[in-house]
């Protein structure tokens, strides 16, 4: 059988792991499962014929839509298993966040969640460290519109936590 | 001059560099602007504290073995082994692992050489992923061609998957919440797995690995086992990124067939091989009574497995221990039809029972 696996997976494995970890570990709040969305990416990349200098724009994209879905099908399943009356389920976050406790996780998972995808992607991928120039090449967007987009998530963000918060 | 916008103040946060002098002049001297962006930095700041990072290193070594364990980098010499088992690793695989399954040639070769049987049911064995890597290579034993193309091919409907393979496209009723829009249609054509037993690499192997071969039945050197698998079709569901989340699919199970000594004779040989671990024998074994079962391996730990009912027919439903992914496998008639994706157990099996 051929398997068909990019020459230069490795290299570029290496070169965008951490970060790819780290735009899932926002979203997710969970390492492990960080780590099971960028396997999956990578997977996927070594794939395609992605050409390796758009790699990283593809992959941190990739990861923040993967684990968004994760997050939403999360979601469903937690609607579900509260409606017929079991307690909340038990996904204890093992990113170190002593500052966020653990229902205001679950607030911001849910917050992320209830974004417009443009702007949850848009804004995992700034606070994982990618430049304007970086996240307006992976999302087709220009440059100016990057802040603008990023600002509408983080003002959303923050209304949604309140609401959520009030609403408790 | 106008105010800048508030992308403009929110560049100003935290790439400064990135923001033309003349706005930056303006907002120094703005009371509207600077007031803008203290308001922007607020809410970048709270964001931050709200999204981490990991708070280790990650270990990327350890990671490129897992990845290289699902993938094998640089093994692109044919034939290699290929299996599907560590596509289920992961959340979003299922929907991975079934395209791989439904396009018969992921039965086929992620087995390797245990699909010696006529499928009627599937029944999932544990292995733990040391023993998946100890899983002798067919081609240390012999010679393994293979004819056909393993990779899936788009086609622009369900009728012309239909038209192409001569299996009717699973028609999904009421999808799972989330998973929306029009599906990829997605064929295989047959393929076929010529295997030569060789006595002489396989001595050659054992050797290698400081074993003795114990002494082929007579006839088996040179007997040929041959694989058939496919045609198969899938629809699969897709995020913008590309990355599957739901799948469903048919395959006509894989069938073998041997020109030299009976399959039991081959399998129980192959079974015998010292560096076959002990336990995934007796597993293996457990088969041979019921000649009509696809050993699916599964990697220890990660999937649970369970049976279930879909319109009569027993059938396996396989759930990832962490509840994103499920999958539902079952035979019928010699055809393989599986539903999966990053939704409840309950899901697939809804999406499964409710098939047109």
């Amino acid at each position: 059988m051929r398997e068909r696996v990019r020459a230069d997976l490795e290299e570029v494995f290496r070169a965008h792991y951490p970060r790819v970890v780290g735009v899932a570990a926002r979203v997710l709040g969970s390492r492990d499962q960080a780590e099971d969305v960028a396997q999956e990416v990578f997977l996927d990349f070594g794939r395609s014929s992605v050409p390796a200098a758009e790699a990283g724009g593809w992959l941190s994209v990739a990861a923040a839509h993967t684990a968004l879905n994760l997050l939403r099908s999360g979601r469903r399943r937690t609607a579900r298993e509260d409606a017929v009356g079991r307690q909340q389920p038990a996904e204890v976050p093992d990113v170190a966040d002593a500052v966020v406790s653990r229902e205001e996780h679950g607030r911001v998972r849910a917050a992320l969640a209830r974004l417009p995808r443009k702007q949850a992607v848009a804004l995992v991928l700034r606070h994982s460290g990618l430049s304007y120039d970086e996240v307006a090449a992976a999302l087709d967007l220009s440059v100016g519109s990057v802040g603008t987009t990023v600002r509408r998530a983080e003002s959303a963000l923050r209304k949604e936590m309140v609401r959520d918060a009030s609403s408790d | 001059m106008r105010h800048p916008t508030e992308g403009v103040l929110r560049r100003l946060v935290d790439e400064p560099v990135g923001v033309p002098d003349a706005d930056r002049a303006h907002v120094a001297g703005c009371a509207t602007c600077l007031a803008g962006l203290d308001a922007a930095r607020a809410d970048a700041r709270a964001a931050a504290a709200v999204l981490p990072a990991p708070d280790v290193p990650v270990d990327v070594d350890a990671a490129w073995m897992r990845l290289r364990s699902a993938a094998p980098a640089g093994r692109t010499a044919a034939p290699a082994r290929r299996r599907w088992a560590p596509a289920l690793r992961g959340p979003a695989a299922a929907a991975l692992g079934a395209v791989v399954v439904l396009s018969g040639a992921g039965v086929a070769a992620a087995n390797d050489w245990l699909p010696i049987f006529r499928t009627e049911q599937v029944q999932p064995v544990e292995l733990s992923e040391g023993d998946l890597v100890a899983l002798p290579d067919l081609s240390d034993f012999g010679d393994l061609e293979v004819t056909g193309d393993e990779e899936p091919t788009s086609v622009p409907d369900a009728a012309a998957a239909e038209e192409r393979t001569g299996l009717a496209v699973p028609e999904a009723g009421d999808l799972p919440t989330g998973v929306t829009g029009d599906p990829e249609y997605l064929v295989v054509d047959p393929l076929r797995a010529v295997f030569t037993f060789s006595a002489e690499e396989a001595a050659q192997a054992a050797d290698a690995a400081g074993e003795e071969l114990p002494a082929p039945p007579p006839g088996l050197d040179g007997s040929r086992v041959q694989l058939s698998a496919g045609p198969a079709v899938a629809a699969v569901w897709r995020q913008p990124s590309g990355i599957p989340v739901f799948a469903v699919g048919r395959a006509v199970a894989p069938t073998a067939e041997s020109d030299g000594v009976p399959f039991e004779t081959v399998r129980d040989y192959l079974l015998s091989l010292p560096s076959l671990p002990d336990d995934v024998a007796d597993q293996l074994r457990e088969f041979s009574a019921d000649a009509r079962t696809l050993p699916l391996p599964v990697p220890e730990g990660m999937v649970t497995s369970s049976t279930a009912d879909v319109d009569g027919v027993p059938a396996t439903v396989l759930q990832s221990r962490d509840g994103v992914v499920a999958g539902v496998v079952w035979v019928e008639d010699g055809v393989l039809t599986a539903v999966a994706g990053a939704v409840s157990a309950d899901e697939v099996l809804a999406v499964a029972r409710g098939l047109r």
